[in-house]
């Protein structure tokens, strides 16, 4: 009973949340200096025309009234129609979002498997060489400009060794039966590759650098000791014992970073040429394209807010000690 | 009464004082608008020199840099806050005509809301583009236009600095490097070349470049400006603009002016539809009043002229003008897109009861008759176009592949990687683009730009509503070392407004004024500025 009445309230503050957020996305693009307008200046735009764009777009009608017809439509999961695109905006999110998932998830699974396995290492072995030269190196890849480094990468592999195709997320001319088919082929992965690895680069120092101060805690623990004196080997102790009660903040690390790269990759995209949400994003604010960049946001909140959402959940669930409070 | 006269005088001397008292007041200092270095280098380079040169005349100048979005938004709907402002003229087919730009951007007609931001108002410049429209023989209307740039460098409403150098290459391995078409003001890219194009091996595609994602595929919505390139392939226009800036006949057979205000368009008579149904000369009449319905606000202007029009015969159409109109080849017949009633009757009949109108309609698979045909649009990615084998021009190449390539170093790396094999858009260094196209079988083509870059003189604002106080700003600036500085060599110096990619009706009697800051003075001189002993700028005495 508890557990729902604590469930519904969380619930709530959810949707509370998301309100508030709607509500300054609304504002800000609003109050920012620039005119939805401005793009369409052309010698023979006038002042007819002006008008005849500013009811297309709605602005004629006042803030509040604006306000109102955008929370209704948002409720209803209608996001609006984009100035620039004169799309539907979810039409538009959608035809990059998937993109943008990929990369982010296929970087963050790699960078986190290899980050885990590498900090407990580093933990573990405290103070020797291997530790020594890790620590720094961690450091430079999450330190380093990500632009600088995609371009590392793509004069390299791409313009240097030819290894992999230097943008976008086919070949040219390349057709697929199924969206599904498109992500699966081989062509979409060799694309893929620079781009995931240069996000990962970046991505890898958190998880390492989380896993080895947290298993730097645990090897301390009373039962570790008892672990190693029944005369277990090192890598037993290291990954059945010590990792797993380890893990926890590096898993909601991941759940967060989930939210958080969603959103960022506007360098990677820029570089790669990366058909994605990133770019989508800055061309719609630069354009002041008010419902694209509200509806983008928006959906990058809400990852956000579910993500930590469900953070809270699984900490919750792996570690009875965490209370309502 | 008496006292009254007496009060008036007071009034008068101490208004004529107060004239006096302004009189040796100093030139304010003022503000110089441009943008970012990382978005436009070569115009945060001009601002650089041209405030350098202008404090040199004992003027305070502060360069300001704002974001294009914010610039644009101050410079048009804040007519009077603001003095100085870079800006630029991007070159399209269209412009191939002078009237658009020699009307639109100066005629006192459009300085409330319209093009003429800058607000220059002259009665006398009225009348000679106004002419200039109504005038029909070629060689009268061009000593108009030559009048009209006289003017322009006499009162430098604009300070005019560079005609850019457009930069295009392609594989010279994959087409034939012979079979690229040089347009007049555009460079090779462009829609004879996308026709014309001849593969000479087993890539038999046309694999190139944009750095903005197109944003919409809609005959009815001039969109961005790399949208034109797809949709120019896709609907055919009754005229084209051809290599040398000249209307020619395309999707017509033939056109003939019966007198100043009717002309006779005949149409080809064998032309198809990318879903298979004739073109007939009903869909002409359609696609002319479609695009003066007001379901298609942004083509209304270009068929403004016209006063009815009138089927002569199955494939003749006849067009009554309402006055005599100079510019209605290039500006309204070789503009408009040709598109099919069968599919947009219904279409525009919804648009009528509804809020939107046909600039948001976004066809699932659009249908032209062009040489290309729509395949797919995958956004932010990439557009394929097929070749329309049994259009009347049919293309040379399979395809039209348009990738969206965000990042400009990229570009060359794929063009030297063959993953590219046109590079339409290039807006990096482009000397690093001739390094690349030296390494490999690459040719480079570079090109004035009917566009042009400049600075604008808020001619509302004094001191810029001085002719005489432009002119010696602008002509204070060496456009040389403008040209080497800021544009590293790669632009030509500009003066008017009518490109030199124009060789008809550029006036070369403008070119290479002379320049510096002894120039500028003596402008200043003879208009009557002094300069106080700080050397600051002193307006003229009697000001006016």
């Amino acid at each position: 009973m508890s557990t729902l009445v604590e469930l519904a309230r969380r619930a709530l503050q959810l949707l509370l949340v998301l309100w508030a957020i709607a509500t300054i996305l609304f504002l800000i693009f609003r109050l920012m200096p620039g005119n939805p307008l401005a793009a369409y200046i052309e010698p023979t735009f006038s002042l007819e025309q002006q008008q005849e764009l500013l009811q297309t777009f709605g602005l004629d009608k006042s803030l509040p009234e604006q306000y109102v017809i955008y929370l209704r439509n948002l409720v209803r999961g209608d996001l609006g129609v984009s100035f620039t695109y004169r799309r539907p905006v979810r039409d538009v999110i959608a035809s990059v979002f998937p993109n943008t998932v990929v990369l982010t998830i296929s970087a963050l699974l790699v960078s986190y498997l290899i980050g885990t396995v590498w900090g407990a290492l580093m933990g573990w072995f405290r103070g020797r060489r291997f530790e020594k030269v890790s620590v720094p190196l961690v450091l430079i890849g999450r330190a380093a400009p990500e632009f600088w480094v995609g371009m590392i990468l793509l004069a390299v592999f791409s313009f240097g060794l030819g290894w992999f195709p230097s943008g976008g997320a086919n070949t040219a001319g390349a057709q697929f039966g199924s969206e599904l088919e498109r992500f699966l082929s081989l062509d979409f992965w060799t694309h893929l590759f620079l781009p995931a690895l240069s996000l990962g680069l970046y991505l890898f120092g958190m998880p390492a650098l989380l896993m080895r101060s947290s298993v730097l805690e645990v090897v301390k623990e009373d039962y570790v000791t008892v672990a190693r004196s029944k005369g277990l080997s090192d890598s037993r102790v290291l990954f059945k014992h010590v990792s797993r009660n380890a893990m926890f903040p590096v898993v909601t690390a991941f759940a967060l970073g989930i939210g958080y790269s969603i959103g960022g990759n506007v360098v990677i995209e820029t570089v790669f040429s990366w058909p994605g949400l990133g770019r989508l994003l800055v061309r719609a604010v630069s354009a002041s394209d008010y419902p694209l960049a509200q509806g983008a946001f928006f959906l990058i909140a809400l990852v956000i807010v579910i993500m930590n959402f469900l953070a809270d959940l699984t900490y919750r669930l792996l570690d009875p000690r965490v209370k309502n409070g | 009464m008496r006292r009254l006269s007496i009060r008036s005088l007071l009034i008068g001397l101490a208004l004529s004082a107060l004239a006096m008292s302004l009189a040796q007041e100093p030139v304010r200092s003022f503000t110089l608008l441009t943008r970012p270095q990382a978005a436009a280098p070569y115009e945060f380079q001009s601002a650089q020199i041209i405030a350098q040169t202008w404090r040199k005349l004992g003027l305070d100048v502060n360069v300001q840099v704002m974001p294009w979005e914010q610039m644009s938004d101050v410079v048009w709907y804040q007519r009077d806050a603001w003095d100085v402002s870079g800006w630029q003229m991007v070159g399209r087919p269209e412009r191939s005509d002078p009237d658009e730009i020699v009307y639109n951007l100066f005629h006192s007609s459009t300085a409330e809301d319209g093009y003429n931001f800058v607000g220059y108002i002259n009665p006398e410049y009225d009348a000679v583009v106004e002419a200039q429209r109504g005038e029909t023989d070629p060689e009268k209307r061009r000593a108009e236009i030559f009048e009209a740039q006289e003017i322009l460098a006499r009162d430098q409403p604009y300070m005019m600095t560079a005609y850019p150098l457009n930069a295009h290459a392609f594989r010279a391995d994959v087409f034939d490097p012979d079979s690229a078409v040089l347009q007049s003001g555009l460079g090779i890219r462009n829609f004879w070349t996308n026709i014309s194009l001849q593969p000479i091996g087993n890539q038999r595609d046309i694999v190139t470049n944009s750095a903005d994602p197109v944003q919409a595929i809609n005959p009815l919505y001039i969109s961005g400006g790399v949208d034109s390139w797809v949709y120019e392939l896709i609907w055919d226009r009754l005229l084209r603009i051809d290599e040398n800036g000249l209307p020619t006949p395309w999707a017509a057979e033939s056109y003939e002016w019966l007198d100043d205000v009717t002309i006779d368009v005949t149409v080809k008579n064998d032309m198809k539809w990318h879903d298979g149904e004739p073109l007939t000369l009903d869909d002409v009449v359609f696609s002319y009043e479609t695009a003066g319905s007001g379901e298609a606000p942004m083509y209304a202007p270009f068929v403004k002229g016209i006063e009815s029009m009138e089927k002569v015969g199955d494939w003749t159409l006849r067009f009554h003008l309402k006055e005599p109109n100079a510019p209605f080849l290039t500006a309204t017949l070789a503009k408009i897109n040709l598109i099919p009633r069968h599919i947009w009757e219904p279409v525009i009949e919804d648009l009528k009861n509804s809020p939107q109108n046909a600039e948001s309609y976004q066809e699932e698979v659009p249908v032209g008759s062009g040489p290309f045909r729509f395949d797919r649009w995958i956004m932010n990615q990439e557009i394929v176009l097929v070749a329309n084998k049994d259009h009347f021009s049919p293309p040379k190449v399979d395809r039209f592949i348009l990738r969206n390539i965000a990042n400009t170093e990229a570009v060359l790396g794929m063009l030297r990687s063959g993953e590219l094999n046109f590079v339409s858009e290039y807006a990096g260094d482009i000397g690093l683009l001739e390094e690349v196209a030296q390494s490999g079988p690459i040719k480079l083509v570079l090109a004035e730009d009917i566009g042009f870059r400049m600075f604008t003189f808020n001619n509302r604002r004094a001191p810029f509503d001085s002719a005489d106080f432009r002119r010696a700003l602008s002509y204070s600036v060496s456009r040389d070392v403008l040209v080497q500085a800021a544009f590293s060599g790669y632009a030509t110096p500009a003066n008017s407004v009518v490109s030199i990619a124009l060789p008809f009706w550029h006036n070369p009697a403008v070119d290479n004024p002379a320049t510096g800051e002894d120039v500028a003075r003596a402008i200043l001189e003879e208009a009557g500025y002094t300069w106080d002993s700080k050397g600051r700028l002193l307006y003229p005495a009697t000001r006016n």
